[in-house]
């Protein structure tokens, strides 16, 4: 184990600011080896997080909203488009093989 | 309410909104889970558990190969099991929090407090007269305070799921 390797007090600080500064993957990529092992193995750790969680959402959950409700629900209307046309050609590619099977 | 929850998890609102657009297109798909809901606290369990959970796992399941933390560790982080709180809306959980809040002492109060604003870890050291070692080391002893009294809150009430 290195010394440079954060005690389980500093993993749990270093999660809640990233948890709450939006940079959860810089967190998950800091971890060493023997960090993520320690994380693995502390109760205590995985029951913080939950009250993380939970202090992150009352200071700042109420803030976050779609700054454009009219752009997301086209991108949602897209999304499912989409899923339609890939339904519809697996259905059709479906019947194909089965006409070529006949 | 929906977008509030996800922030609880990814704590980043462009990935929010990303992930609540793969969660209302699977929705549409398949309905069926949210027939016969019967109030709010069940719709958003429902989602959570049957929507939202596969989709915030997906989130960094790509970055994970590249880190240390194991697949189950990684999901457990991202999409956790519905915890005590967890279906708490937002003014119940802040009414909580302030009750909490009130039975610590000032010092803890006030780390969690700074940190709620925004403040950086070095910051509250400032404003507290310490290091940032001891802040780091002040809030996770807190937290897990906090932790404790959920539990007795919960326990209290007696359970409400």
């Amino acid at each position: 184990m290195s010394s440079a390797d954060r005690e389980i007090q500093e993993l749990l600080a270093d999660y809640a600011g990233a948890l709450r500064d939006g940079c959860l993957p810089t967190f998950l990529k800091s971890l060493t080896r023997d960090e993520a092992r320690r994380i693995s193995e502390s109760r205590d750790f995985w029951e913080a997080t939950e009250v993380v969680r939970l202090l992150n959402s009352a200071g700042f959950g109420e803030k976050v909203v779609t700054p454009d409700v009219g752009l997301f629900i086209s991108r949602v209307d897209a999304g499912i488009a989409s899923r339609m046309k890939k339904a519809h050609a697996s259905t059709r590619d479906h019947s194909r093989s089965h006409v070529n099977l006949q | 309410m929906f977008i509030g929850h996800l922030h609880r998890y990814l704590g980043n609102e462009v990935e929010c909104e990303d992930v609540l657009e793969d969660v209302y297109a699977d929705i549409w798909e398949n309905p069926d889970h949210l027939r016969n809901i019967e109030d709010e606290r069940h719709l958003l369990k429902t989602v959570y558990l049957y929507y939202m959970r596969k989709r915030l796992r997906e989130v960094y399941r790509r970055l994970n190969r590249r880190a240390c933390l194991s697949q189950d560790d990684l999901q457990n982080l991202m999409a956790p099991d519905l915890g005590l709180c967890d279906l708490v809306s937002q003014e119940e959980l802040k009414q909580l929090l302030h009750k909490m809040l009130g039975k610590l002492k000032a010092r803890e109060r006030k780390a969690i407090e700074l940190w709620m604003e925004g403040m950086s870890n070095r910051a509250i050291a400032n404003q507290l007269g310490t290091t940032v070692g001891a802040v780091k080391m002040l809030e996770f002893r807190t937290i897990l305070k906090l932790r404790e009294m959920l539990k007795e809150q919960y326990r209290v009430s007696g359970g409400e799921d």
